[in-house]
């Protein structure tokens, strides 16, 4: 083992040597492949099966109908509202009357608090992928490995979730978003620098997450290709610089970054994380995996899937979503402003698997070997505007002007009529 | 012309106006119809030719009918038309004959599968061509009233593109034909744009298109002798200077005569040959001669070689044309260099393959390999290291079998039939050179195992992919060669051993010459041949200065009057090379 | 012309095999005497197809044989590497014993066995054929009344096909599913159950355009040599053939009750792994099988793999080829394991062509029942590139004049005799083919009804 470490150490120096800087600085460099939350599968077969973590296996589909006859429609208007094949209902009433369960027909996406909590079922197992946030090893879960302490109440809250249940990189939510990175949306690349002799054992090593504006290259087998060049682009809000240590090819931090942002994997986009730390391991084969964690906010949170179309993602991934919004709020547990503040944040892990790339300066002339900060480089152009196509979780109606497009629709009279006229049922 | 009597009416329905129609082009169309399907047959196959008695021999002889190739077909249509026309068709396989597809096209004929294709393709391209946002420019002039035909129009526009496209002057009878097809179209369509459309078409269908025909004429100088005709020689020119037609000037050079004067012939071969289109041809040869068509059907196995796509193949293939067009022309380098030298080109996926960073902004960066990489020339770029190897492992006896057939001009014959392989045993562990002992020891097989395979071993820390590995199956792989007593190691020394090699420079003139004229330099053209490779050597092996020497000399024209036409006072052998 | 070229030449035609009826009318009315008819009385007509697949079968000399079956006659057993044709057996008949003789040319290894089968010579050289392959004689002889008179297919991926008029240029096979069925039924397709069938006069406009080339024919054809001609001829006997499917554009197709017109198939992966090549040959097939139930074609010719095999099993670093010339020959098994295994696996390719021939109904029967394809490799025991014992298969019912289900064997009789049985079954005018040692005027009649 420790001649295979020295071996790819000299690798690394001869390529360092290279580029010319001082030969006995060493830095690996690495480029992400895949990204995402990192929920503890407690089953051993499947992708939803009940397990040690979700004993009753991933929650269950919700019945929107009777969802909406909660929310006071009769069953025949709820009925009238659900059916796919009615052909005199339009897409505003088919998808978009879903957001209007709250007191008063408000729209539960941007008023959760209008309507009730069912309450989102979480994790009841002990074990947790993450990282010890705190330091403190009797609060949180234990790893896999056994390690105490693991401080990932994200996963505790959303981890029976149907969109991010399942073993690693088999869950659905995390295949459609490395699905989209993977085909080119977005590219992060990691360097890992320190000055010692030994990379594997090193006590000053330095990492850097940077966005690269050059695609991920697929290989002949679907998976991404190795060895490829990316470089730097200076971003002004996305950059993660981390102080750390090497023991045995485990990268973790020395010190907690107070704040980093990172691509998000989600809808939400963009990962702000507090106290940040990482654990990553540089592997055999060359790859780089472990974990990024840190208190992230979970407003944010909620919103990215309301943006993305509450009622599609509530009739997707079987969730109310205002039950999202109930959970994370209870469960935060950290607040930046001290203990007594209120608590904004939400302990949090992602899982990175990255590969061996080159990584080049923003102008492509030299390797990138230190880690340090980009952010000054970064374009002061404001970033383009993203075209808004969901407003308050919906989408407008194109044939409807934008305003009415949003607004409760009645039912047909017809259909209200009928049910009055039919006995009454479930109706609150 | 052959005329077939058909019932118009049982395969013409439809309104009035398309029986008319149908009443013109039926007896054309079925004038065909009894010849073909028996071409072995020979003169039954075409019984009206056959019984024809011939008064007087014609005065002039087709001396060769070669398909022009896919490149040839492509920038003949971007010179024309420009390079928007979008070329989109899949076109026939060419056939690789004593090394070259040049020569193989000689024997190559359309198939009807191919002909749909250059049907379909000739439709598309001139549909781009009578676009109404560019027909004015590309036709040059405008109808009197564009529902109508306008024989004027019509005729200027055939006669242009059809003398670029047939790469000489149309007859009569062949403008007369497509004004016809003009005309009907127009009238059909009430549409002078439709039926110019169908003129061109059937240009770009034309075999007068497709094949490049060489005419010898009566040479005036020395009566009972034949030369190529001014026509076919710009053609020659124009295709090896620069893989297209001749242009305005050469064929204007070729008009006037200037062309069959040596002052007017080294005036053109100055030209061609200091234009900047002297890429083209020099790329065109390249691809022929490095074999590169196989790349259409190269494959990797996946699971072997990941990094392997198709963007990985043709970033591969201009890597090495990039290469040679910098070294043989921009650098005027001496040809024997592509074995040694490794000032190359890289881009994003090439980067990935050799395993080093890409230091650029661009699409394309120039690069140069270190010492330490091993590379040496183009023998270790992607493209001869997998063109020539499996799709999950490398291969040393191909290596060693293409390294002698491209460069050298030394084909390996193929493994005798009857060699008794049984004693060939597969070795799982070890090296390659272990399971390839037994062949170059092996009776029957060691003939020619020991000639390809001790240079294809010394490309071993390559692997199928062109990946530099220096173990196989956990041993060291072993590159040393020793061959006629000349011992070296590895790629490098493979590179300069091919560098000093005699038949390298020699092999290239002969392909060449074999290259332009369309068929292989036989017994007869050894003199020829090596009196241009000693000039090749003076020049310092710059293969500029070869084409031009070879364009401008007179064997580079010369006529062989094939089997089976009958000439004036002459047999069927061969006539002595005519200036 | 001087008369002198053309007794040579035909001299050399008849040489080449393809002497007899030349320059007969080739008339479908030859296949209608025996074959099949609809229940209204119209008759079905006969395809034709070869099917070609690189080195050969297993046949050791150490241990016996791995397709040759033991018993003669009908009611053959399977053996393993036929295993894939267990569900249409009934259907094939299998030749073994069979060879290439080359009256003193060399055995061009991976060429000389099909070169020999298809045109009736031992060729000199790699590469070309020294006459016709006899498929364009039957596609000259039936495929005159559909849209395409005959389509060739190379699933491998490679862009072969070993059918010639001329002996240098080969066909242009479609590769890919996707092209196939853009050949098929892109534009020009007409369904002929379309009951709204209406000429389109964009045909005649298509049409226009070659009769401006066939008209300057005669004025090239004047001064060309030999050679040059035989090219010439190819190229405007390619100019009649695409006329002639003009021609049908312009008639209502004849209904054709087994024909639905498929789906568009989906791009193809890109692979020479068998895996791979099956699977593209398996969705061209059925492309294919479609094809000749709407009579786009009555004749076809496939390449599963080349002669030389470049195919191999997924992941495994050395191809077919390779392995059937180092593998070494298992003392137990008497045979090679791997070559054996991949051989069976290359043949599952056959299996799934004639059972997707078999799958389209057709009067009473099927479309294979109807059909009659010759399969056939270019070696017999690959790992000494024997060409003796070659494989070849009959398969079909060739509307009943084909009787199938048999095992013939010979002593080491010329491969020209299944040729010549195939043609004359299928009706073809041939009564001789072949040249030297390989001529023959004998067909195996007992599978001959």
């Amino acid at each position: 083992m420790k001649r295979r470490l020295i071996e790819l150490a000299a690798t690394t120096a001869a390529l360092v040597g290279f580029c010319g800087a001082a030969s006995a600085e060493w830095s690996k460099t690495y480029v992400v492949e895949w990204n995402e939350a990192a929920m503890y599968y407690g089953a051993k077969t499947g992708v939803t099966d009940p397990g040690t973590d979700c004993p009753k296996g991933t929650n269950p589909e919700i019945d929107q109908v009777k969802l909406l006859e909660d929310a006071g429609y009769t069953p025949a208007e709820a009925k009238w509202l659900r059916d796919p094949a009615n052909p005199s209902r339009s897409p505003v009433h088919g998808q978009n009357q879903m957001a209007f369960r709250g007191e008063g027909r408000a729209n539960v996406y941007i008023h959760p608090e209008t309507t009730k909590d069912y309450g989102l079922v979480g994790v009841s197992g002990k074990i947790s992928e993450g990282i010890n946030l705190d330091g403190d090893t009797s609060t949180g879960f234990v790893s896999p490995t056994g390690e105490k302490g693991i401080d990932n109440t994200f996963y505790k809250t959303l981890g029976c979730w149907k969109t991010y249940r399942g073993p690693p990189r088999l869950s659905s939510g995390a295949l459609t978003f490395n699905d989209s990175m993977r085909e080119g949306a977005w590219t992060v690349v990691i360097v890992v620098a320190g000055k010692g002799d030994d990379p594997m054992n090193d006590k000053a090593v330095d990492v850097g997450f940077y966005m690269s504006g050059d695609k991920l290259v697929k290989d002949g087998n679907g998976e991404i290709a190795r060895d490829y060049t990316f470089r730097i682009k200076p971003d002004a809000k996305f950059e993660a610089l981390f102080k750390a240590q090497t023991k045995d090819g485990v990268i973790t931090s020395r010190t907690a970054a107070d704040e980093v942002w990172l691509r998000d994997p989600s809808y939400t986009g963009e990962l702000q994380l507090l106290r940040a730390r990482v654990s990553l391991t540089m592997e055999k084969d060359g790859s780089l995996k472990g974990y990024v964690g840190g208190y992230r906010p979970w407003k944010p949170v909620y919103d990215g899937w309301v943006r993305a179309r509450g009622p599609v993602i509530e009739s997707l991934t079987w969730v109310r979503l205002p039950d999202v919004y109930y959970a994370l709020k209870r469960s935060a547990d950290y607040s930046p402003t001290g203990p007594g503040g209120e608590k904004t944040h939400i302990s949090y892990a992602e899982r990175v698997d990255a590969i061996p790339a080159f990584v080049m300066t923003p102008d492509a002339s030299k390797q990138v070997t230190e880690v340090t900060s980009y952010k000054a480089m970064a374009s002061k152009e404001p970033p383009e505007k993203k075209k808004i196509y969901v407003v308050d979780g919906l989408v407008p109606d194109p044939k409807v002007p934008f305003g009415e497009s949003l607004k409760v629709y009645p039912v047909p009279a017809k259909v209200s009529e009928a049910a009055s006229a039919a006995p009454a049922s479930g109706r609150k | 012309m052959l005329r077939r009597e058909t019932g118009d009416g049982q395969f013409c329905p439809g309104s009035e106006d398309l029986r008319r129609f149908r009443a013109f082009t039926c007896a054309g169309a079925a004038s065909l119809a009894l010849a073909g399907a028996t071409l072995f047959a020979g003169g039954l196959g075409d019984p009206a030719l056959a019984k024809t008695p011939k008064a007087k021999p014609p005065a002039t002889v087709t001396t060769a009918v070669r398909r022009i190739t896919e490149s040839q077909y492509r920038h003949t249509i971007a010179d024309i038309f420009g390079p928007d026309i979008k070329v989109n068709a899949r076109f026939e396989p060419e056939r690789r004959q004593d090394g070259l597809l040049a020569i193989g096209s000689t024997d190559l004929s359309v198939t009807t599968s191919g002909l749909e294709q250059y049907f379909a393709l000739g439709g598309s391209i001139s549909e781009q061509v009578m676009d109404p946002k560019s027909r004015d420019t590309q036709i040059g002039c405008k109808p009197a009233d564009p529902g109508k035909p306008d024989a004027k129009c019509a005729r200027e526009f055939i006669s242009t593109v059809g003398q670029k496209l047939f790469r000489r002057p149309l007859t009569e009878g062949e403008i007369s034909a497509r004004l016809t097809t003009a005309e009907r179209g127009a009238t059909l369509a009430h549409d002078f744009y439709s039926g110019l459309q169908l003129s061109l078409t059937s240009l770009l269908l034309a075999p007068e298109f497709l094949f490049r025909t060489e005419t010898a004429e009566p040479d005036p100088a020395s009566p009972g002798q034949y030369r190529l005709d001014a026509y076919s020689k710009a053609t020659r020119l124009s295709f090896l200077f620069w893989d297209t037609a001749p242009d305005a000037e050469l064929l204007a050079a070729a008009t006037s005569g200037d062309l069959q004067t040596p002052a007017g012939l080294n005036k053109q071969v100055a030209r061609l040959a200091a234009s900047p289109r002297l890429d083209d041809g020099v790329r065109a040869y390249f691809t022929d001669m490095l074999q590169f068509d196989q790349f259409e059907s190269l494959n990797k196995d996946a699971a072997t070689y990941p990094k392997f796509s198709q963007a990985v193949a043709d970033s591969a293939r201009e890597q090495t044309l990039k290469t040679l067009v910098d070294l043989l022309i921009d650098r005027k380098g001496d040809y024997r260099d592509i074995f040694t030298s490794n000032e190359t080109f890289i881009n994003r996926y090439l980067a990935s393959i050799y395993k080093v960073p890409f230091a650029s902004s661009q699409e394309w960066t120039r690069y140069t390999f270190p010492q330490s990489s091993e590379r040496s020339g183009i023998l270790t770029q992607v493209t001869f290291l997998s063109l020539f190897s499996h799709p999950g492992r490398s291969s040393p006896t191909r290596r060693g079998i293409k390294l002698h057939e491209i460069f050298t001009c030394q084909p390996t014959p193929d493994p005798p039939a009857n060699v008794d392989f049984s004693k060939v045993q597969a070795i799982q562990n070890g090296t390659v050179r272990t399971r390839l002992i037994d062949h170059m020891t092996n009776e029957g097989c060691s003939i020619c195992h020991q000639s390809s395979d001790p240079p294809g071993l010394t490309l071993e820390h390559f692997d199928g992919l062109g990946q530099l590995r220096t173990t196989e199956n956990g041993l060291p792989i072993d590159v040393s060669a020793d061959i006629d007593g000349v011992k070296f190691s590895g790629a490098q020394g493979l590179g300069k051993f091919m560098h000093d090699d005699p038949n390298v420079p020699a092999c290239l003139v002969k392909q060449v010459y074999g290259y332009s004229i369309g068929r292989a330099a036989g017994y007869r053209d050894q003199s020829y041949i090596a009196r241009e490779t000693e000039a090749f050597a003076k020049s310092g092996y710059q293969v500029p200065a070869l084409l031009t020497a070879m364009a401008t000399s007179p064997e580079f024209f010369a006529v062989k009057i094939p089997a089976g036409v009958k000439v004036a006072s002459q047999s069927d052998t061969p006539t002595s090379p005519t200036r | 012309m001087s008369l002198r070229f053309n007794r040579r030449s035909m001299l050399r035609g008849l040489l080449g095999g393809a002497g007899v009826g030349l320059g007969l009318p080739a008339l479908d009315i030859f296949l209608d005497v025996n074959g099949k008819a609809w229940a209204d009385g119209t008759k079905l007509p006969v395809r034709f197809g070869t099917y070609f697949w690189g080195l050969g079968l297993t046949d050791t000399p150490t241990g016996g044989t791995r397709w040759v079956p033991t018993k003669k006659g009908p009611g053959y057993e399977i053996t393993p590497e036929l295993a894939s044709l267990a569900p249409v057996k009934d259907k094939v008949s299998v030749f073994s014993g069979f060879r290439a003789i080359g009256d003193g040319r060399p055995n061009v290894v991976h060429w000389s066995g099909h070169a020999s089968i298809l045109s009736g010579i031992a060729p000199a050289v790699t590469g070309s054929f020294d006459g016709p392959s006899f498929d364009t004689r039957i596609a000259d002889a039936i495929g005159s009344s559909s849209r395409f008179k005959s389509i060739d297919i190379s699933p491998s991926g490679k862009a072969l096909s070993y059918s010639t008029r001329t002996g240098k240029s080969f066909s242009t096979p479609e590769i890919t599913p996707v092209s196939l069925y853009e050949r098929i039924y892109g534009e020009g397709f007409q369904d002929p159950n379309n009951p709204n069938w209406k000429p389109d006069p964009k045909v005649m406009l298509k049409q226009s355009i070659l009769s401006a080339v066939t008209d300057q024919r005669q004025a090239l054809m004047a001064d060309v040599g030999t050679a040059d001609k035989v090219k010439l001829d190819q190229y405007f006997t390619s100019v009649r053939e695409m006329e002639n499917q003009l021609e049908l554009q312009l008639q209502k197709p004849e209904k054709c009750e087994a024909c639905v017109v498929p789906g568009r198939p989906g791009e193809a992966k890109k692979s020479a792994s068998i895996d791979v090549v099956n699977e593209n040959n398996k969705a061209m097939a059925k492309l294919l099988a479609m094809a000749m139930a709407c009579n786009q074609t009555r004749v076809f010719n496939c390449v599963h793999t080349p002669g030389a095999s470049e195919t191999y099993i997924a992941g495994d670093s050395k191809i077919y080829h390779q392995y059937t010339h180092d593998e070494p020959t298992d003392a137990k098994l008497g045979y090679q394991p791997m070559s054996s295994k991949l051989a069976g696996m290359v043949m599952q390719g056959f299996g799934d062509f004639l059972a997707e021939m078999d799958a389209v109904k057709e009067g009473d029967g099927t479309l294979l029942d109807n059909s009659l394809i010759m399969g056939f490799s270019d070696t017999g025991y690959a790992k000494i590139h024997s060409l003796e014992n070659i494989p070849m298969l009959l398969a079909g019912g060739a509307g009943g004049r084909h009787k199938a289900g048999q095992h013939i064997s010979s002593e080491g009789e010329s491969v020209t005799r299944v040729s010549l049985t195939a043609q004359q079954i299928i009706g073809a005018p041939v009564g001789e083919f072949g040249t030297g040692a390989m001529k023959t005027s004998r067909p195996i009649t007992e599978v001959m009804a």
